[in-house]
């Protein structure tokens, strides 16, 4: 199994966005996909429609004896399923604080369903905190989306600063997010962003009406509008990232 | 586990009438095609997955694993996958390829249906439970007995209730619950087994069945493996097809040479003689398969700049293959190899040569495996660094021999401490059988670059990588020259003598 997280200091980005349609493009070419939404918000469990409860709340989950399998859910999209998110989780960083080694425990608490997925997306809350660091101790690669706005790569330098001190740090995979093409300065910004950030998916998200319905239809683009832009900028988005996991 | 309904006489509208009544929503029925695939030999049945083609208005694969875990799908338009390189790079060609390996995925069972989704949501308007409604399954056999209708419980994960409750509505109406899916129920009515073909040399034996009547089953079980891979093998299906045929066919000549005084002299030197042609027959196509197979392997050391140097050379070996497979198929499916098969068989079915003082298979085996165990030791001892490289092949045939009987002859040993001393004898089969892969690919490749130079077919470059190739299966022979010594003294040990010597005894004594 492999496992990235969306995850950006900044909110409002597009993580969860992110988060829910690679999900499904995942799915779509064959992958067991679990969603764990980290975000108290619950934002990625109401997309898909789950329940927002943990059971015992963040303190049983990342207790000594917590467990992702319980808390398991389907989706209506059957090869993608869901550990929700409830609002116990504003309290996730208390509990982690109690456990030895809280940098690994969500790295812990996957082990045991690794076998059973293909890949773990992990939606996390806009912050940096213990549970981001738990989440870079658990995650290979992070897709951090980027909106085209000055001083935007501010919290990408600030992020990739604090990993350089990390040992076995997640690679930073970032992703254009709400770009639009016909704004002068969004390409502007685009373009010095590529520059310098070689790491830089080539797929950019447009912004998109679509997306922003994803509240109201609560399912994927790739379900609501097959054939938009958007869904094919996922898509592609979707091929790069799965060609850097699977290399 | 039970997750399916049926009954003879009730209509399916019923099922449905009762769905709706509890507020599943019903979709309109989609006809739809559901191919199954797997290895001859069921690999991924096996490992408790289950890959299936559906045809309906876009066609999919799925690949499902126990209850409980989630199913894998993948849109696919091609014709259906053969191998795990025919998948697009990603986790679901990945986990069958690892499964499948060098097996072809070959289409079993297939079958038809009109199938409706029913299913109910919670206040969220997620799906908590389905019931999958397949009404006229339909088979190419127009002789097959199936259901009219097969009710499919489909559970998700987190809503055990509302499955359990969807479940017992059903089971309620009176309708008859079943194991598995439609097309378990499908495979179950068509009498087919989705268990596949395994080659296991080792049959149930008794120590005190006479001798003749032993061998018989023995060889038995081997010509059937002949004969289920022999179409396989004809038409080249996958490499697996020819080498469990070799392997039963080697397999039948050691029994056979370790027959004398059991089976009638005649007939045993008859069959002997006809497998061993079987035998010849099918060498250089087994080979030029092991070189295809481990060409990217052996060739990668070389680390070439640019790896289309040698394109001519694995064409040239490829063609070799395929040549050598049309004469293969051409000679196997004549009437002479049918023939062998059918006298065979029959001869091993029938009664004829039993002797008026049969003699009981336990002592007499035991006896066999401790002188062929015997003959191993002695020639392995003989070996020194000056010995000529046949005699590592000979010793390798001397093991051979030993472990045929070791499989085929099994049944008589208890499996534990068989398995443990095969293991052992194992370890020194795979160096002596590199050592020989080395040697004769190294023979291969001179022939070939000879040929290639004469017809001037190959450019400078290409010789010289095949020169340094020729260095690195020279050093490999080497290498497990090197390493036999240890090997044959793991080998050779009193523990070794000990664990095979407890077991004969048994059998002697019984
Ligand atoms: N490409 C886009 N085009 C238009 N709207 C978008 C796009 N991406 C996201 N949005 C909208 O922006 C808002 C924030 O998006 P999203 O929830 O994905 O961001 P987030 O980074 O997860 O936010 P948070 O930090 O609150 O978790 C949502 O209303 C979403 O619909
Ligand atoms: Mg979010």
């Amino acid at each position: 199994m492999k496992v990235a997280a969306t995850y950006s200091i900044k909110g409002g980005v597009g993580k969860t966005s992110t988060a829910v349609n690679l999900a499904f493009e995942a799915a779509r070419e064959g992958a067991r996909v679990l969603v764990w939404d980290l975000d108290p918000q619950g934002a990625a469990t109401f997309l898909f429609r789950v329940r927002p409860k943990v059971r015992g709340g963040s303190r049983r989950m990342v207790g000594a004896r917590g467990e992702l399998a319980s808390n398991i859910r389907g989706s209506n999209l059957s090869p993608v399923h869901v550990v929700p998110a409830d609002f116990s989780l504003r309290h996730l960083d208390l509990h982690l604080k109690k456990r030895a080694r809280p940098s690994r425990r969500l790295a812990d608490l996957l082990a045991p369903v690794q076998d059973l997925y293909d890949i773990a997306l992990l939606d996390c809350p806009p912050s940096i905190s213990l549970a981001s660091e738990s989440v870079f101790g658990a995650a290979e690669a992070l897709l951090v989306p980027v909106v085209p706005a000055t001083l935007a790569t501010r919290t990408l330098t600030q992020l990739v600063d604090f990993l350089d001190d990390q040992e076995d740090a997640p690679s930073v995979l970032p992703i254009l997010s709400m770009v639009d093409r016909r704004r002068r300065l969004h390409k502007e910004l685009a373009e010095s962003l590529a520059a310098d950030w070689p790491e830089l998916l080539t797929t950019a998200i447009p912004a998109a009406a679509v997306i922003e319905r994803m509240g109201l239809e609560r399912a994927p683009v790739g379900i609501s509008a097959p054939s938009s832009p958007a869904t094919r900028a996922y898509r592609a988005l979707w091929a790069e990232v799965s060609a850097r996991l699977w290399a | 586990m039970q997750s399916s309904f049926t009954h003879p006489d009730r209509a399916a509208s019923s099922v449905l009438r009762s769905l709706t009544a509890i507020g599943f929503q019903v979709e309109l029925p989609v006809a739809a095609t559901c191919v199954l695939l797997d290895t001859f030999d069921a690999r991924l049945h096996r490992a408790g997955l289950r890959l299936e083609y559906r045809g309906g208005e876009v066609g999919e694969l799925v690949l499902a694993g126990p209850a409980g875990t989630p199913t894998a799908y993948l849109a696919w338009a091609k014709e259906l996958p053969r191998f795990g390189s025919d998948f697009p790079i990603g986790p679901f060609g990945q986990r069958v390829a690892s499964l499948s390996e060098e097996r072809a995925l070959i289409p079993g069972l297939a079958f038809t249906t009109h199938t409706r989704v029913a299913s109910q949501r919670d206040r969220r308007g997620k799906v908590v439970v389905s019931v999958l409604l397949h009404e006229r399954p339909s088979v190419d056999d127009a002789e097959a007995e199936l259901p009219s209708w097969v009710a499919e419980v489909v559970g998700v994960v987190g809503h055990d209730t509302e499955r359990a409750e969807a479940f017992d509505r059903l089971a309620r109406l009176g309708l008859v619950p079943t194991n598995g899916t439609v097309a378990d129920v499908v495979a179950r009515a068509m009498g087919s087994s989705l268990e596949g073909h395994t080659s296991v040399p080792t049959i149930a034996l008794d120590a005190q069945q006479d001798a003749l009547s032993a061998y018989r089953a023995v060889l038995l079980n081997l010509v059937s493996t002949v004969r289920v891979n022999l179409p396989g093998t004809l038409a080249n299906t996958d490499p697996e097809f020819l080498h469990e045929l070799r392997v039963a066919v080697r397999r039948t000549r050691s029994v056979l040479s370790q027959g004398r005084g059991v089976l009638p002299e005649d007939v045993r030197l008859h069959f002997a003689t006809a497998f061993g042609q079987l035998g010849t027959l099918t060498g250089p196509a087994r080979d030029l398969d092991v070189y295809v197979m481990g060409w990217d392997l052996m060739v990668a050391p070389l680390r070439l700049p640019d790896p289309r140097v040698l394109v001519r050379v694995r064409g040239e070996i490829e063609r070799r293959r395929r040549a050598a497979h049309a004469i293969l198929s051409v000679e196997l499916g004549g009437e002479a190899c049918r023939q062998t098969l059918e006298d065979w068989s029959g001869w091993l079915a029938g009664t004829e040569g039993v002797q008026p003082k049969p003699k009981p298979i336990g002592p007499w085996m035991a006896r066999r495996i401790a002188k062929a165990h015997a003959r191993v030791v002695a020639h392995g001892r003989a070996i020194t660094p000056a010995s000529p490289p046949e005699a590592l092949h000979d010793l390798r045939k001397d093991a051979k021999k030993l472990r045929y009987l070791l499989e085929c002859f099994g049944g008589l040993l208890p499996r534990k401490g068989r398995k443990a001393f095969v293991g052992q004898l194992k370890v020194l089969q795979d160096n002596l059988g590199e050592h020989q892969d080395a040697e004769v690919q190294l023979a291969e490749l001179r022939m070939l670059a000879h040929d290639l130079h004469a017809r001037a077919s190959v450019d400078t470059d290409a010789l010289l990588a095949m020169g340094r190739l020729s260095d690195l299966l020279d050093r490999r022979r080497r290498e497990q020259r090197e390493l036999f010594v240890e090997r044959f003294a793991s080998y050779d040990t009193n523990a070794n003598a000990i664990m095979l010597t407890t077991m004969l005894d048994a059998l002697e004594q019984r």
